[in-house]
């Protein structure tokens, strides 16, 4: 499988700025500069797209987790919380924490907490990451 | 620096569906689901939205390290196609291809190739992720 994006930069990296694009339209000529990513003006910047990115894969893959067991999730919201820190100079992605809450009728805590653990482990975008992941599960009632 | 994203899922991993926001509002319960992952449903997926943090950050790098050479691009056109394949029966991101056109006044085409190099080792997206990647760099004029 193969999947696009493309980038556009005109002018310098301070003042100048960039467009994003990817294949399913969902970001369209969307802006984003060096304000956007290290400052506080409003747009999107690559880091937030990484975060979504992975809190969408652990969702889908903890939800074919969950009907693998034989259960039915009712819903599932994880936010995925990235941290970029200067190592050495060098601005590095160090950690994203996932954050997940679930509704699925008749599952005990514990069984959810191994089962997100298990898929915080081996969704795909968690096996590409370097970085240190890690997950807080809450099963609600 | 944080930044934020979640996902909420309703419903099965096959039939269900996902909406994902980004902390700047540019997913915004932006649909996602299996069905726009693996087949050609529309809507976003976790892998384009790697390909655009990849493209973005590198391209921001690139002009970057091109001001810290004492050039300024007209334009850079930068795209990311990202490879997902079964790995012993797991998905996996096994690589990202970047290809960039500079339009970059005073620069040669030997400089370009060094500092899209340079770029594509060292922006912190290339650094975040465990796959191949690789670069084709060119001057257009």
């Amino acid at each position: 499988m193969l999947r696009n994006a493309d980038a556009r930069w005109k002018g310098t990296a301070l003042d100048g700025s960039g467009v994003l694009s990817v294949e399913s339209g969902t970001l369209k000529d969307t802006p984003y500069s060096f304000k956007t990513r290290f400052g506080d003006v409003q747009g999107t910047n690559p880091e937030e797209l990484l975060a979504a990115a992975h809190a969408a894969c652990f969702t889908m893959a903890l939800s074919f987790a969950l009907v693998n067991r034989g259960c039915q999730p009712a819903t599932i919201d994880t936010k995925a919380k990235l941290r970029m820190e200067q190592l050495s100079t060098h601005w590095t992605i160090t950690s994203i924490h996932l954050e997940t809450k679930a509704r699925v009728p008749g599952l005990d805590a514990g069984a959810f907490a191994r089962i997100a653990e298990e898929t915080k482990a081996n969704c795909p975008v968690s096996r590409v990451l370097n970085a240190t992941v890690t997950v807080a599960a809450e099963l609600l009632p | 620096m944080k930044r934020k994203a979640s996902a909420r899922w309703q419903g099965t991993a096959k039939e269900g569906g996902g909406t994902l926001s980004t902390q700047s509002g540019v997913l915004n319960d932006t649909p996602y689901s299996f069905v726009a992952r693996f087949g050609d449903a529309k809507g976003t997926n976790p892998e384009e939205l790697v390909a655009a943090a990849h493209a973005g950050c590198f391209t921001m790098a690139l002009s970057f390290m091109l001001n810290g050479a004492g050039f300024t691009a007209d334009a850079l056109d930068s795209e990311a196609t990202l490879t997902m394949d079964q790995v012993n029966g797991n998905w996996t991101v096994t690589g990202v291809h970047l290809t960039t056109r500079g339009r970059v006044p005073g620069i040669d085409a030997a400089k370009f190739a060094e500092i899209a190099s340079n770029a594509k080792a060292n922006c912190p997206i290339s650094r975040l992720l465990n796959a191949t990647i690789t670069l084709d760099a060119a001057l257009v004029s």
